[in-house]
């Protein structure tokens, strides 16, 4: 049976996640479950494949859950009953862990309008935070990568010492030839694997606190969307070379100290992922919608960090620039007049 | 209304800071007098209004003409000499005939030069500051790059007017050589304007005035530079704004570092060799002067005495 939904025992409403509190709970009667407790449903069941092609029934009201293919976790369109696609998160879909909410939806709309008020660009009528479309929580699935880099650098480097002897200036100028043999290992590089989210907008999302990081029990997912990953780690894979590329160009340099100018004539880097593991990481997104156009936001489910690009007042974009300019002017005008009232 | 009043309140300020800089400009532009006479044609005529403006400018804050005169063919004669008979016969000056004047006198014809200085430039400009003016600006003769080279000129004697000399000390500027002293005396062939030649006056350590402050002076009295740097400032700062709008990345590098087993396995820093260039420094008076006892000064037939120094490019 795909289809899991958890039923409060005492009262038989149905249950979530309840992310101040950590547990499983029930809307009605206020009943607490600690998910350590709960047997997890999918651990034992095996999906035929014939389940995998059926359609998807409420166990609540019997309707026909209409999902986008990704959704793992979804709520019934017509009771809104909270309901987790089991076959969608088992055998290789599995998650291995989970960070759950601690952010819950109404701590995210305050941090949200918080957020909007800081906003020193942003139109006014933008800052008041009255036209959000709609708050979701959604489980985004990343890929963590534990990464192992071979680095060997071969380069050119100077010490330059202009000194002055009778008439002359004397330009000295050391050659040497360097070079490194790196070994570098980075641990939980996450790499989002939702097609559907914006990669930039997720990057920027970091860091997720690992220390928060539980093993994955699909009643955290109650209440909640949750997506399944589009892409394999070994499809991902060189997004994450490329995001820890940058990672690796610093560490050469902080290697290489003491020179005048350094330039690298051969970087030989070798990558390899040792491990790659799925994982649920919490996000809230934001639906916004301001002067007819449609933004986007996304709020770390954790920290509470919120990115994304707002709408931009001309207006204010002008007035802070002609006031910084002004005040610019004004400090040098008065820079000037203090030299000339001291220099006469 | 609220949205009225800051627009208002910027145009007036864009307003205000316009006219202020145009009625500036247009004030100097007023009084502009004839002080450069290019009569080799070394100057398109953009190049020669803006450097008679600027010479007008500086020479207003200084209450002393700077001029430059150009001449050639072969009735040119001594450029020393023909710089006093202009003196004598024009009679220059800022607020008087036979007044405060410095010249710069370019003789095409023997690819000569003449820097003097009268009345208060005698004083301010005197043989050991027209001989830095000679260092400073005779790389862009020689290149060809008068107008580069008269700037140089015409701000030099502006920053020089401007400090008050200390008492001629009868020497040449080499005397700071061998004293170990190599901060102050690179000028010549230093590449920032007035900066580098005013910090190369001289042995250094005496010095009545601070470089920078002087370089401040500079900078800080022309509007147009203090309206740019304020509109970079202003763009600069809303461009970070903007850029930072839509949230920043906060992980680095040290993030996900594995510290404990990334590390260097090995390095080698190998010495090869070394290569060493030499550069004359371009500051003695002996040197291109063609004699006249170090480029100094003199007296003009007329009776006015002055300042100077020669130099060929």
């Amino acid at each position: 049976m795909p289809v899991i939904e958890y039923k409060c025992p005492n009262c038989g409403s149905g249950m979530v996640f309840d992310a101040n509190t950590g547990a499983l709970s029930c809307q009605s009667c206020g009943r607490q479950d600690h998910i350590e407790s709960i047997s997890d449903p999918l651990t034992n069941v095996v999906f035929s494949e014939e389940d995998r092609t059926r359609e998807y029934h409420c166990n609540s009201c019997g309707a026909v859950i209409m999902t986008e293919p990704e959704t793992s976790a979804t709520n019934c369109t017509f009771c809104g009953s909270a309901v987790v696609l089991g076959d969608r998160l088992a055998g290789k879909l599995a998650p291995a862990q989970i960070i759950p909410f601690s952010i819950s939806k109404e701590q995210a709309m305050e941090a949200f309008r918080k957020w909007c008020r800081k906003g020193l660009l942003t139109p006014s009528g933008f800052m008041t935070a009255n036209r959000v479309q709609s708050i979701t929580g959604v489980y985004v699935p990343f890929w963590l990568y534990d990464l192992k880099s071979d680095v060997e650098v071969h380069g050119r480097a100077t010490k330059v010492r202009i000194y002055r002897l009778g008439d002359y200036e004397y330009t000295e100028t050391k050659h040497y030839s360097i070079y490194r043999d790196i070994h570098l290992e980075y641990v939980k590089v996450p790499i989002d694997a939702s097609e559907k989210m914006n990669d930039e907008l997720m990057d920027k999302l970091e860091p997720f606190p690992y220390s928060k990081l539980e093993q994955f029990k699909t009643p955290y997912l109650a209440g909640y969307i949750a997506e399944k990953y589009s892409y394999t780690d070994s499809q991902l894979l060189p997004r994450a070379k490329d995001k820890i590329r940058s990672f690796i160009d610093s560490y050469i340099s902080s290697t290489v100290t003491g020179y005048s100018t350094v330039s690298y004539t051969d970087v030989d880097i070798d990558t390899r992922a040792k491990h790659a593991e799925y994982v649920l990481l919490p996000v809230w997104m934001v639906n916004y919608s301001y002067n007819k156009k449609n933004y986007i936001f996304a709020m770390n489910g954790q920290t509470g960090k919120v990115v994304g690009r707002p709408p931009i007042s001309k207006l204010k974009v002008t007035a802070w620039f002609t006031g910084i300019s002004g005040a610019a002017f004004l400090v040098q005008q008065l820079i000037s007049l203090i030299i000339q009232g001291g220099g006469s | 209304m609220r949205r009225a009043r800051i627009l208002l309140a910027s145009l007036l300020f864009t307003v205000m800071i316009v006219t202020g800089a145009l009625s500036w400009a247009t004030e100097a532009r007023a009084d502009e007098k004839q002080l450069i006479f290019d009569d080799a044609g070394l100057l398109t005529t953009e190049e020669y209004e803006e450097l008679n403006q600027l010479a007008n400018e500086r020479s207003a804050e200084r209450e002393t003409d700077i001029m430059i005169l150009t001449v050639d063919g072969p009735d040119a004669y001594d450029v020393m000499r023909m710089t006093q008979d202009f003196y004598d016969e024009y009679a220059p000056g800022y607020d008087q005939p036979h007044g405060n004047t410095a010249i710069l006198m370019v003789d095409m014809y023997h690819r000569e030069f003449y820097v003097a200085g009268f009345k208060k430039a005698e004083e301010y400009v005197n043989n050991q500051r027209a001989d830095e003016i000679r260092d400073h600006i005779t790389p862009d003769m020689a290149n060809g790059d008068y107008k580069l080279a008269f700037q140089k000129y015409i701000e030099d004697v502006y920053e020089y007017m401007g400090i008050t000399p200390e008492p001629d000390m009868g020497t040449d500027s080499n005397s700071g050589m061998g004293s170990g002293t190599s901060s102050g005396t690179s000028s010549g062939t230093g590449s920032g304007g007035g900066n580098s030649s005013s910090s190369g006056r001289g042995g250094g350590s005496g010095s009545a005035y601070s470089p920078s402050r002087e370089a401040d002076d500079s900078i800080f009295n022309n509007i147009w530079v203090q309206i740019g740097i304020s509109v970079v400032i202003g763009g600069v700062v809303v461009g970070l704004m903007l850029y930072n709008a839509g949230g920043r990345v906060t992980v680095n590098g040290r993030t996900y570092e594995n510290s404990s087993v990334s590390g260097v396995r090995a390095r080698r820093d190998q010495y090869l060799h070394t290569t060493t260039t030499k550069r004359k420094i371009e500051r003695n008076n002996n040197s291109g002067g063609g004699g006249f006892g170090g480029g100094g000064g003199g007296r003009t037939s007329g009776g006015h005495s002055h300042s100077g120094s020669r130099g060929s490019f």
